[in-house]
């Protein structure tokens, strides 16, 4: 033991020194420091950009209008793919070659911050109270803000019209109790097969499951300690697993199924974000379906979602790059941005205009955004998530009891940590 | 009699091997015609084999979303590189290790072999670092570099070349030839076939990469195909099956050409070395 | 002399030893030194800040049941993928060289097709195959009158299918690699035994079998190595699940490097390449003949 612990110990120091890029400045943590004022003026010098999917294949073009306000500027967007591009950024940062910004999973946040590869928001660039809430919020870590959510996106319930008419169910439910009888009734009386189709486990799952625990009243975390064995957390659980105890959700439906399947009325209902109105109506469902509102316990909460921008503490345009961040957030520019993208503003007041207003189905996404959370931004959520995950996928596929599922999240999140 | 048994049992065999080619190609077949589907019938349930109603808008919108050439241009000389070095580099260590005797080589030869072993995840985030320390990210030499001499090229030359008799070499150097006389005009032209192996076998590698070429190219114009591919196939929440198929068929089918110029080679470098 | 003989090994060598040192050898000693400590991806920019562990890693990996877990779904992966390629692959290239068989080119390219197809674009086409319902493989099987599972959803299925499609996209390497061995034997062993009486069998058993051990150990030890390093199916087919029936090894290091814990994950891949190392010894010993190693 002892003769090892030398060798290793030297070369922990070699490789150290090959990772820090021989002495480049190591110290700096960016939750040690104060949030930095950016210049006054307009905006100059290139302004790099990644963004991922969609938005970065449109962002390019979109972002001519920022430089005709601001001629000495120019905004250079690579599109990257999602797949990867978690490890694109986190290896950017650890090799300091990041661009000036990008588009950050709001789940990342936690994670890239406390690198210290993320600038922190300049004092009164935007202000908070222009933002929903919850997507506020998936941009502070420790207490201090990271970026700016861009766009966003919640989670209701799809209700087959067909279905919910044959079943009697008029009214979305108000209620767990109205929920639960509205989804067998979907299955008695509605001809569906299943009543309603929820994740049964597998990646991402949390973001379906999350909202019923934020109903009940329960929390990811209490006061820096996970907080999932409370009775909140593992009632919620209960109630989800009681669906698939009762026979009205499919413990494992086929990859690409949902759909067809919704649209010809074997499943009644599911819960997903705005893109399902596109898939749907690329699927012969157009008009057939409805969407609800969260049902309330204490809190009729759903899940937001979305992207963030962030500003790279290696950026070599700070100033250019918060000033493209600051002219993104703005209302009009977001309204711009919804009509090229079909992405949703993060900015309450891009809601406002009639380009929104006008269509129904984005009005109840709207609605909800004012009562929808994402988890605390702690550095190992994607892990803590990914644990949380699994244990769904045993309450639901096992005989595994929703307390001892509560317990096992706990234990399981414990030992990760929250990365602080 | 013998020609009939013969008879019979090619029979046999073929029934066999076509049934066998059958599953072997059946994916590749599926994913060719599918490619020429529209979105909504790539998703019909139940499948269908042909297209109801074929369309080429699945390639028409890759290629008109797409930088295609330059993309296509990218992967071409990343791998071109890659194996052009990796053959030059790769076949004179390999003959170094099989055939001359000097201080190391045992060593050197444990390292190739201890490399082959670990997996490639382990070293992937220290690399780049590396990498972006010598001012290299976003260059054709950071995509390179690192794949340049592969320990498994030299681990599969040194097997080549070990089986080249010593008699030749050795009456070579009687006559006065230098080694890297000899490598250059008697071990190179009998690896032939071996060259041809791992070319193939590193320029597929080097086609068919996606994580490096993703970290290391920080702008679109130094994506490969993989890459580019990737940016367009999947989004966040939905696939595009369809556009997804005709990029696979665009990604496979110069290795496809390449291999079945290639193949009768290829065949014969992992076996024929110096035995004619 | 000595000198100068290692003067013109190491010209040869040298262009090779450098870029293997800087690219890769030096890569692999930070990892070895990462899995000693608790560095994670926040660390990154202050390495010298992490703690020092000495083996705790690896200690823990052992309690770690979803790694043990991980290790006994990658010991069934070689247990079952390396006979079944190595068999088939054998099976095959005997069949193409027997001499009775036309347009040998076609087969060859096409067994070899899975091998050079890019995983991520044909695992789209697997999934489609593997569909409960409507799949090709199930359609199949109701053929014979058997009532396929949903293969990719269960979790007693789930690995045999990830295993099936291993073995799809391996069987053209070894065939290759055995069509190469079975050209390689001399004319004149078959000559001989011929002359001899020897049967069709006698000849496979006595000329054949012998001949190819050297590549036989070669498809092993490769086909070992390989396996146990098997990422990209399970990832790109069932991201390791159901409950975890997929995770592979290989799939746990990629998850804990996702997850930023570089300390941990690079304990695990050392722990991995010991297993490939041990595993490999193993063969040689089995398999040894002069010709190789």
């Amino acid at each position: 033991m002892r003769t090892w612990a030398r060798p290793t110990a030297v070369l922990a120091v070699v490789a150290a020194v090959a990772l820090s890029g021989c002495g480049r400045d190591s110290g700096d943590n960016g939750t040690d420091d104060a949030a930095q004022p950016i210049s006054e003026g307009k905006a100059s010098g290139e302004i790099t950009v990644w963004a991922m999917g969609t938005e970065g294949e449109k962002l390019a073009a979109f972002a001519a209008d920022f430089m005709k306000e601001n001629p000495d500027a120019t905004v250079k967007v690579t599109p990257i793919p999602w797949d990867g591009a978690h490890d694109k950024i986190a290896t950017a940062i650890a090799g300091g070659q990041t661009p000036d910004l990008s588009l950050i999973g709001t789940t990342w946040m936690g994670e890239f911050a406390r690198t210290g590869g993320l600038d922190q928001l300049p004092t009164d660039l935007v202000k908070e109270g222009d933002f929903f809430p919850g997507a506020w919020d998936t941009a502070v870590v420790d207490g201090k803000a990271y970026g700016v959510p861009w766009y966003v996106e919640t989670r209701l319930f799809y209700v087959n019209k067909d279905v919910a008419a044959k079943a009697g169910v008029t009214a979305p439910p108000k209620t767990w109790e109205e929920l639960t009888a509205a989804i067998s009734a979907f299955k008695q009386k509605g001809g569906a097969t299943w009543g309603v189709s929820l994740q049964p486990g597998g990646t991402g799952s949390w973001q379906t499951v999350m909202p019923f625990v934020w109903q009940n009243g329960g929390e990811v975390t209490n006061a820096d300690a996970f907080s999932f064995d409370s009775p909140q957390v593992s009632d919620a659980l209960g109630y989800y697993e009681s669906f698939f105890d009762a026979g009205l959700a499919p413990k494992d439906l086929p990859q690409g199924q949902l759909e067809p399947d919704f649209v010809k009325g074997s499943i009644g209902a599911f819960i997903s974000g705005p893109w399902h109105i596109g898939i749907l109506e690329g699927q012969g469902g157009a008009g057939k379906y409805d969407v609800w509102h969260m049902p309330s316990r204490k809190a009729a909460t759903s899940f937001v979602g979305g992207g963030d921008l962030a500003v790279f503490k290696d950026a070599k345009n700070r100033d250019g790059a918060w000033k493209f961040v600051s002219w993104l957030s703005q209302p009009q520019t977001q309204v711009k941005w919804y009509q090229a993208t079909s992405d949703l503003p993060a900015v309450k007041a891009g809601w406002d205009d009639p380009a929104l207003t006008g269509d129904p189905m984005l009005a109840a996404f709207g609605d909800q955004l004012s009562d929808a959370k994402s988890p605390p931004a702690i550095g190992t959520w994607d892990q803590v998530a990914a644990a949380f995950d699994a244990e769904i996928e045993r309450l639901v596929k096992t005989d595994e009891t929703a307390a001892d599922a509560a317990k096992a999240i706990q234990q399981k999140a414990a030992t990760i940590g929250t990365g602080i | 009699m013998k020609r009939r048994r013969d008879r019979n049992a090619a029979i046999v065999l073929h029934t066999v091997l076509i049934a066998g080619l059958a599953i072997m190609i059946a994916p590749f077949v599926w994913m060719v015609l599918s490619s020429f589907k529209g979105e909504g019938e790539v998703r019909r349930t139940p499948p269908t084999w042909l297209p109801a109603d074929p369309t080429l808008a699945n390639y028409r919108e890759l290629f008109e979303r797409l930088d295609f050439p330059l993309y296509f241009t990218n992967s071409v000389i990343v791998a071109v590189l890659v194996t052009v070095g990796n053959l030059l580099i790769c076949s004179a260590t390999g003959y170094a290790l099989a055939k001359l005797r000097f201080l190391g080589r045992r060593a050197l030869f444990v390292l190739v072999l201890g490399n082959l072993m670990v997996p490639p995840m382990a070293t992937f985030v220290p690399q780049f670092v590396l990498v972006s320390n010598l001012g290299l990210v976003n260059t054709f030499a950071g995509l390179v570099l690192p794949n340049l001499a592969l320990a498994v090229n030299v681990f599969l030359m040194r097997q080549f070349i070990l089986s080249i008799p010593d008699d030749l070499l050795e009456s070579a150097r009687v006559d006065g030839a230098g080694e890297w006389r000899i490598y250059w005009r008697i071990v190179l032209p009998l690896t032939g076939p071996a060259l041809a192996t791992v070319g193939i076998l590193t320029f597929l590698g080097s086609w068919n990469n996606f994580l490096w070429p993703l970290v290391v190219a920080t702008t679109e114009d130094k994506y490969t195909l993989p890459v580019a591919l990737a940016l367009y196939s999947v989004g966040q929440n939905q696939t595009q099956y369809g556009l997804l198929l005709a990029g696979s068929v665009t990604i496979i089918l110069p290795i496809l050409v390449i291999f079945a110029v290639l193949q009768r080679h290829f065949v014969r470098g992992i076996a024929t070395t110096g035995l004619k | 002399m000595r000198l100068r003989r290692s003067a013109v090994g190491w010209s040869f060598a040298l262009p090779f030893a450098a870029l293997f040192a800087v690219f890769l050898v030096g890569p692999v000693l930070a990892s070895l030194a990462m899995s000693f400590t608790d560095i994670r991806s926040a660390d990154v920019r202050s390495p010298l800040a992490v703690t020092f562990l000495g083996f705790d890693n690896y200690v823990r990996l052992f309690q770690d049941e979803q790694f043990v877990k991980a290790a006994g779904n990658t010991l069934v992966v070689v247990l079952l993928g390396l006979p079944l390629t190595v068999v088939l692959g054998m099976a095959a290239a005997l069949g193409l060289n027997s001499g009775l068989v036309r347009f040998r080119a076609i087969f060859r390219v096409g067994y070899y097709l899975p091998v050079v197809t890019s995983i991520v674009a044909i695992s789209v086409v697997w999934r489609f195959l593997l569909q409960p319902d409507t799949g090709l493989l199930n359609s199949v099987l109701g053929l014979v009158g058997i009532e396929g599972p949903n293969w990719l959803a269960n979790t007693s299925t789930a690995l045999p299918a990830v295993i099936m499609m291993i073995v799809w996209r391996g069987i053209g390497f070894q065939m290759v690699i055995f069509l190469a061995g079975l050209q390689a034997i001399p004319g004149e062993l078959y000559e001989a035994a011929r002359i001899d009486g020897a049967s069709r069998w006698a000849q496979f058993w006595h000329v054949t079998v012998p001949s190819l051990r050297p590549t036989l150990l070669f498809v092993t030890v490769i086909g070992s190595i390989g396996l146990l390093q098997v990422f990209e199916e399970p990832f790109v087919m069932t991201r390791g699940g159901p409950l975890g029936s997929t995770t592979t090894v290989a799939y746990s290091v990629y998850s804990q490097f996702s997850f930023g814990n570089y300390g941990y994950a690079s304990a695990m891949s050392y722990v991995l390449f010991l297993a490939v190392v041990l595993l490999s010894i193993l063969w040689f010993r089995l398999l040894r003949s002069d010709e190789v190693g």
